[in-house]
């Protein structure tokens, strides 16, 4: 019983986070039709931001999740400004070898300016908290609840608000919606600064329980890809119920036999569930 | 502007006059550096011509090859390992790739583009988890070629491989079956509605792009002799065999030679200079050729070349305003 | 003798609409076959059912006798039915040349797909001297010839054309209108048009669709003076205008 309770633990806190991750890929698709490669980038952005903070400036590391969100944010929306939004008009090959041209970029920037050692810090909340005879680091406990915090924000912001509204209205028909009066391309801006800036403030969390690598964006990200094929491209409920799914899988599995054959198994169901529902469990898949 | 579909002397003969300069490059003196920097051209441009059989013909964008080809060295050397003769060993580098290509294509290929390519990108990442955990491939602490061959021997292979995939490249591209692929990643809905089984078309290219990728890299594994499945099956090694077409010219046999040499050279550049900037500044170059020259360097110079032989643009300009 | 197609019972709903209501149609060898009627008629549907690009909920579709109802796209255009886009789908990075090279000709053709035969349709359509001209550069109205070539290079026995005048002038129409009446020789032609008056006339049959279901099939005098024709079109006439 109270291994199951870990274990369930464990999965949810691996499954918000990636929720988190999955999330911004899931608007980005959703409102822009485009596959952010280059997603696992701003991952890595607020992860090494948190560490400036916390290990080099003694800083409190939460103060790196919004700081990351508001940085990543605001380098996401230069770069959907000056490069993604030139080649939306081009055909998907070339938008998608944008985005991965990105990522490589950003990749060999971080191993340029932090090298490939590990970095980690001690700083923030510490302890755990026994429940039920599951025990759960304060520090995981602090990286679910702002995980669960900032989902909620995006599904409230998605459901109601102007903004919200226009984000869905892009989503659903872009011409329409530009014939109501929606500023598409601004809209397309937002959506994309809001999705990669959650990604760096789950960064900044992933810092916090794990350590920071030039790679560290990479390895979630190709998880998170996962989760929104499963869950469907361009779907946030989908998203994020596959997410912690996903999260849970790995835990078992991870428990079970070891981390390796997690990843085996999970991706070997990936390519037996795109074999039988190629558009995913939930999303209404747009064809490229 | 090309009228018959037809494979011209000017597009077999450099391949094979090239290959043949460089086999001989040895005789001429041409020291062991300079080889491997040979080799190498050799390597990326094969590479990058089979990711341009499948991607650049039909625009589904593959990041497996880089991993198809770290599969084919690590059957090419467990064959050569277990007494196999040379030419079968190396023949299991392309029969496992295509076997590996089936896997991703059939659970994939029917759909359009981006689930295709999340499961090519799963694909890599599969393939490393895998051969580290499998024991008869020696886990994470490697692969080693128990006889060691001449270098020379993997050195001409892939030059003859080079070679080889540009003609084959060159000849797909000017076939029916060149033809039809470019239609299907023109306007799938359009390919389908005249009557091109698009799937198996796709599943097809993929297969033979696979083998190509393959026989690379069952050479490949002789010339480096130790396999290493963090290095084989890298992030980077996705990145590898795209760069060349994407660089230098999609869908075109002479665009990945003209890529490839570039990726040598800068390479070769910033090894001597800045060695942490590799990733970077390939990044930064794939980045600034496809905003500014989406179809690679090569067709861009081919294009501002061709419009300035023209003698009247007017009429020309003006139908085409008409059509956009 | 079989009809060249023949629609029996073709229904389709989507959620709360019944956009085609058991339809039933004929097509003979050689026929020019016009669909009209309103907006909202269903006329889409019925064409994009025909043409495999949606599932009927219930109903059969017949080409030459073969049931056709579940085959995809590209099985179709082998058995010899052809279809062209409103808004028109060229292979942009390919010569007009090779977008016709591109098409599979259907089983049982009896010409070569060769460069010259590909060149031959090309002068047929009127493109015969942009051959080599890519696709991408191509003005609508040759962008619409070389749909209608590329449907022919299947050597098709059946022609869906999705309103070929769609964004034409009244000459460029006419001109189309001409090409498509010396298609008869080639194929049966079903063509979905909204220009009423100018596509019309030349037509065999004219069938007109209302509210899914089909309110008069005939000639085309016959057809425009029908009442009930006249009602369907004028109704949503007083409609707009209120």
């Amino acid at each position: 019983m109270t291994l199951a309770l870990q274990l369930l633990v464990n999965g949810v806190v691996a499954g918000g986070l990636l929720a988190l991750v999955a999330l911004g890929l899931a608007v980005i698709f959703g409102v822009m039709r485009v596959v952010n490669f280059a997603h696992g980038e701003f991952v890595t952005l607020g992860a090494y931001v948190t560490w400036l903070l916390a290990a080099q400036m003694g800083l409190p590391p939460l103060l790196g999740v919004p700081l990351s969100f508001l940085i990543g944010g605001a380098v996401g929306w230069v770069v959907q400004a000056i490069i993604i939004q030139r080649v939306a008009a081009r055909p998907s090959l070339d938008v998608l070898m944008v985005t991965y041209a990105l990522s490589a970029l950003g990749l060999g920037l971080f191993s340029l300016a932090f090298g490939g050692d590990f970095r980690s810090y001690s700083a923030g909340p510490s302890g755990e908290l026994r429940i039920l005879g599951a025990s759960i680091g304060y520090r995981s406990l602090t990286v679910l609840c702002v995980c669960a915090l900032l989902t909620t924000a995006v599904l409230i912001l998605l459901r109601s608000g102007r903004l919200g509204l226009a984000l869905r209205a892009v989503a659903q028909n872009r011409d329409a919606a530009a014939s109501s009066g929606i500023d598409v391309h601004r809209t397309e801006r937002v959506a994309f600064s809001l999705a990669v800036g959650l990604a760096s403030a789950a960064g900044s969390l992933v810092s916090l329980i794990g350590t920071t690598t030039p790679y560290v964006g990479h390895d979630w990200v190709l998880d998170a890809f996962v989760v929104v094929v499963i869950g469907g491209l361009g779907s946030v409920t989908g998203a994020i119920l596959a997410a912690l799914a996903i999260g849970l899988v790995q835990s078992v599995c991870g428990f079970a036999l070891d981390d390796a054959w997690a990843k085996i198994i999970t991706y070997a169901l990936l390519y037996a569930g795109l074999l039988v529902r190629p558009r995913g469990l939930f999303g209404e898949q747009a064809e490229v | 502007m090309r009228e018959e579909p037809r494979l011209t002397i000017s597009a077999v003969l450099p391949p094979i006059v090239l290959a043949a300069l460089a086999l001989a490059a040895p005789r001429f003196g041409a020291s062991a550096y300079v080889q491997i920097l040979i080799y190498y051209f050799a390597y990326y441009l094969t590479l990058g011509q089979a990711w341009n059989l499948m991607s650049g013909l039909t625009g589904y964008v593959s990041f497996a090859h880089g991993a198809l080809a770290g599969i084919g060295a690590y059957a090419a050397v467990m064959a050569l390992n277990a007494e196999w003769s040379l030419a079968l060993g190396l023949l299991m580098g392309p029969a496992v790739a295509v076997v590996a290509s089936l896997l991703i294509g059939a659970t994939s290929l029917r759909l359009r583009g981006v689930p295709f390519t999340f499961a090519t990108l799963f694909f890599q990442e599969l393939a490393l988890l895998a051969v580290r955990k499998i024991p008869q491939t020696g886990g994470p602490g490697g692969l080693a070629l128990q006889d060691i061959l001449p270098i020379w021997l993997p050195q001409a292979l892939m030059i003859v491989l080079a070679c080889a995939a540009t003609l084959l490249m060159a000849g797909v591209r000017q076939s029916r079956l060149g033809i039809r692929l470019l239609a299907i990643k023109g306007d799938e809905t359009a390919a389908l509605s005249l009557g091109l089984p698009t799937g198996r078309l796709k599943l097809a290219i993929f297969c033979l792009s696979a083998a190509v990728a393959g026989a690379a890299g069952a050479i490949h594994g002789l010339f480096t002799a130790s396999l290493y499945p963090d290095v084989v099956f890298n992030v980077d090694v996705s990145l590898t065999s795209l760069a060349a077409p994407l660089i230098g010219g999609v869908a075109t046999a002479a665009g990945p030679a003209l890529g490839a040499l570039l990726y040598v050279g800068v390479g070769e550049l910033l090894e001597i200079f800045a060695p942490g900037l590799h990733t970077a500044v390939i990044g930064l170059l794939l980045l600034l050729v496809i905003l500014f020259m989406p179809s690679g360097i090569g067709p861009f110079v081919a294009a501002r070349l061709r419009t300035s032989a023209r003698p009247t643009n007017a009429p020309e300009s003006a139908a085409h305003k008409a059509a956009e | 003798m079989n009809a060249v197609l023949e629609v029996s019972g073709i229904d389709k709903r989507f959620g709360g609409l019944h956009a085609v209501r058991a339809l039933s149609l004929e097509v003979g060898a050689g026929e020019l076959v016009g669909l009209f009627g309103p907006n909202g008629a269903g006329k889409t549907t019925l064409f994009n059912m025909i043409a495999g690009a949606l599932k009927p909920d219930a109903g059969v579709i017949r080409l030459n006798g073969q049931d056709i109802t579940s085959l995809p796209a590209w099985r179709r255009a082998r058995l010899g039915l052809a279809r062209t886009f409103q808004i028109t789908r060229p292979f942009r990075e390919l010569t007009a040349l090779e977008n016709v090279l591109a098409a599979v000709p259907r089983e049982g053709a009896t010409q070569r797909r060769d460069a010259r035969s590909a060149r031959n349709l090309l002068a047929q359509v009127g493109l015969g001297d942009r051959a080599g001209e890519m696709a991408g550069r191509l003005t609508m109205g040759m962008l619409k010839r070389l749909e209608v070539a590329r449907a022919l290079a299947i050597e098709p026995i059946l022609l869906l054309l999705d309103e070929p005048l769609a964004g034409l002038t009244e000459r460029e129409s006419a001109e189309l209108l001409d090409l498509v009446v010396g298609l008869k020789q080639h194929a049966s032609v079903v063509m979905v048009e909204h220009n009423v008056r100018q596509a019309m006339p030349v037509c065999d049959r004219a069938l007109v669709l209302d509210a899914g279901a089909l309110i008069a099939s005939g000639k085309p005098a016959e057809v425009r003076a029908d009442p009930r024709v006249v009602s369907a079109y004028l109704g949503v006439e007083a409609e707009a205008s209120c």
